[in-house]
């Protein structure tokens, strides 16, 4: 079995043991599966090698606990979708996701602990008012975002050149000076994961 | 909790987003199957919401910090 890591349009060999599989003009990057328990440590495993190989080159990672039985299977999952890969990597080339949550600090009880219902929907309203203009400001910077669902009032990641990532982090910390009353968490850069093909962005 | 694993614990929510739910999807010979996928999703459930309980305390680092 091996497993499938990222899938790139970069000739440049991977270190080992990672390896290239390529197949008219895409490589798939892969390696040994090993037979183990799913951790959260396999989680961050995972993504230090897609990570490692995402800093010299352009990438789509390929979701997470994708095995296949041998090479020639790999490069046959690839030939299968050649054109929306390729139209997957223009997207994503010379750039990486930055992810951002967004929430009220004092975030509103539920209506029935509350003391009126119309406090509630007021506090519910300033929250997804504050998200609403959070998203608004970052997604003009990024060169393209995406809303996810969660429970904060904003979850989302957003597609930042990479030579634009210390501009856009300059921005989050603009935008929690301004909104003192939201909390802003911002992780990144991570691999494109929510702009590859499949992933519903 | 030091600093470091309280960063690696706020970007897990990210990080188990991203993995279980991005990424380029490989039909055919997958086989993981998609019951494995959802116990990996559940084992983690509980670690992220534990994230989320401490991020409602403020106990963790804010905005930034993480990155």
């Amino acid at each position: 079995m091996i497993e499938l890591y990222a899938i790139t349009d970069d000739p440049a060999p991977p270190e080992a043991p990672v390896r290239a599989v390529t197949c008219d003009g895409l490589a798939v990057l892969c390696a040994p599966a090993e037979e183990r328990e799913v951790t959260p440590d396999d989680l961050w495993r995972f993504e230090e090698v897609v990570e490692r190989l995402m800093e010299g080159r352009d990438l789509l990672p390929v979701r997470f606990g994708t095995l296949v039985s041998d090479e020639r299977a790999a490069a046959r999952a690839v030939a299968e979708r050649r054109d929306e890969l390729v139209a997957g990597l223009e997207r994503v080339r010379g750039a990486v996701e930055l992810a951002v949550r967004a929430d009220r600090r004092d975030r509103p009880e539920p209506p029935e602990r509350s003391p009126s219902g119309r406090e509630y929907m007021r506090a519910k309203a300033r929250r997804l008012e504050g998200a609403r203009l959070i998203h608004q400001s970052l997604a003009a910077r990024a060169r393209e975002s995406v809303v996810q669902p969660g429970p904060e009032a904003l979850r989302a990641a957003y597609l930042v050149g990479r030579d634009e990532v210390e501009d856009f982090i300059a921005l989050v910390r603009r935008l929690q000076r301004e909104h003192r009353e939201m909390d802003l968490v911002c992780t990144g850069p991570w691999p494109p994961y929510s702009f590859s093909p499949g992933s519903g962005a | 909790m030091n600093r470091a694993v309280a960063q690696r614990e706020v970007a897990l929510v990210d990080l188990v987003d991203r993995l279980l739910g991005g990424g380029v999807v490989i039909a055919g010979d997958i086989t993981l199957s998609v019951a494995d996928v959802d116990l990996v999703y559940v084992s983690l459930r509980a670690l992220v919401s534990s994230v989320a309980t401490a991020e409602e305390k403020n106990i963790l680092p804010a905005m930034g910090d993480a990155l």
